[in-house]
């Protein structure tokens, strides 16, 4: 306990310090509040004091209680083809070619597998939200083998060691996605960015294509939209109905 | 299960540089053009610029720490970009980085993939990040392009580091295949 107070202090005052200093990140995400957020697409993320990095075929979790000087506590080693990771409460969601692997990190630097979910071939980002895992299955020659078609896939994971497909719709070419309240963002590459309702969120319904934004990676705040894709970065504001306010773009030169 | 047996040992012909295969593995037939690795010498690839800021050209992911947005060029680098008026974004700096897709951040601190290296720059003034550590082979990485259906020379790590991939014409067929 003593060799853990000068941490507890250190960490209890750069909490203080940050509160103080920013306005800090009110989202709703699952992050600390001096951790930044990224996309779907991600290869790294960070909740609390640990880093993950998932390779090729594994998951390497850092310790950066010391932020300067990253200790790596584990490798967890896994298939080939991983992807994509994203923390969400107590467990991380990774995405790979042939599947979805849930970890609990409940102890943030071991991480313990607690399924995979199989599917076939392709290349997979996830969000998720409460119960649902929302899942693209992209084909094409950089994933899915032969002719099979994109898919968003929704799958229940409200018991995370037994996740349940539940919904699969056709999409177009889908890369990143991003989930807040009853809107589902889907990056759907040169075909545009889609907009899904979710009020049933088992059910995503399309509600809007933005089909001069080429979308690859999206985050999505309250009310909040980023995404860039081939002509740039794109935000808009947006409220409950479907008017979406473009606040800037920065340009593909 | 199945399938992964099958991309394991395709990885593990591509590893191997196994005689060519006429059959066109996969079904997949030459169609005169392949990935050729570019090489960088260990040096060029561990080279790490801050720069003034520079225009987007193929934008890669986005990572949001308010106040700031950190996009990814892909392969290249870090714009950073002052985001406290959504309205007006300002692109403040570039962090220029041979092989890198991937950025997190906490507090004052950075993390980038450099190829295999792991990165970390302190960024309380994100007009000059300033990197403070290098892990090396933190990560490792493929050695062999990021498509799957396609053929490519095989890489030589005699000839330095791989820090990217170009689909060039062939003339004949190369020997590796994923």
């Amino acid at each position: 306990m003593k060799k853990l107070m000068p941490f507890l202090f250190l960490g209890l005052a750069l909490l203080g310090l940050c509160m103080i200093l920013t306005a800090c990140n009110d989202g709703e995400s699952s992050v600390g509040p001096q951790t930044g957020t990224g996309g779907s697409m991600a290869r790294f993320a960070i909740t609390g004091n640990t880093l993950y990095i998932v390779s090729k075929q594994s998951l390497e979790v850092y310790d950066i209680t010391k932020g300067e000087a990253p200790v790596r506590t584990v490798r967890k080693e896994m298939n080939v083809g991983i992807e994509t990771i994203f923390p969400y409460k107590n467990n991380l969601f990774i995405g790979a070619n042939d599947g979805m692997y849930i970890y609990n990190n409940a102890n943030p630097v071991s991480p313990v597998l607690l399924t995979k979910y199989t599917h076939i071939q392709s290349c997979d980002p996830v969000v998720v939200q409460d119960k649902y895992a929302y899942v693209t299955l992209r084909s094409g020659v950089a994933c899915r083998r032969g002719n099979t078609l994109s898919s968003l896939d929704v799958i229940d994971v409200s018991v995370p060691s037994n996740p349940t497909l539940v919904h699969s719709q056709v999409m177009a070419s889908p890369y990143g996605l991003g989930v807040s309240g009853n809107k589902l963002f889907v990056c759907e590459g040169s075909n545009g960015l889609r907009v899904m309702d979710i009020s049933d969120p088992a059910l995503p319904v399309d509600k809007y294509n933005f089909s001069d934004v080429p979308a690859y990676d999206v985050i999505v705040r309250p009310n909040h939209l980023i995404v860039t894709g081939e002509k740039g970065l794109y935000q808009y504001k947006f409220g409950n109905s479907n008017e979406y306010e473009l606040l800037s773009k920065i340009p593909v030169l | 299960m199945k399938n992964s047996f099958r991309l394991l040992s395709l990885v593990l012909i591509c590893l191997a540089c196994v005689e060519p295969n006429d059959n066109a593995p996969n079904g997949v037939p030459f169609d005169g053009t392949g990935y050729k690795p570019i090489y960088a010498t260990a040096d060029e690839a561990a080279k790490v610029q801050v720069a003034a800021a520079q225009p987007l050209v193929q934008p890669g992911k986005i990572y949001l720490f308010d106040p700031y947005i950190f996009v990814n060029e892909t392969g290249k680098g870090i714009h950073i970009i002052d985001n406290k008026d959504p309205k007006n974004p300002q692109n403040l700096s570039f962090i220029s980085i041979t092989g890198n897709y991937d950025i997190a951040v906490k507090g004052n601190w950075l993390y980038a993939d450099n190829l295999s290296n792991l990165l970390v720059f302190e960024i309380s003034d994100p007009l000059s990040p300033k990197l403070v550590k290098t892990i090396n082979d933190a990560i490792s990485v493929n050695n062999f392009p990021p498509y799957q259906n396609v053929y490519f020379e095989c890489a030589d790590s005699k000839k330095g580091v791989v820090a990217g991939w170009e689909k060039v014409p062939m003339t004949t067929q190369p020997k590796c295949f994923r």
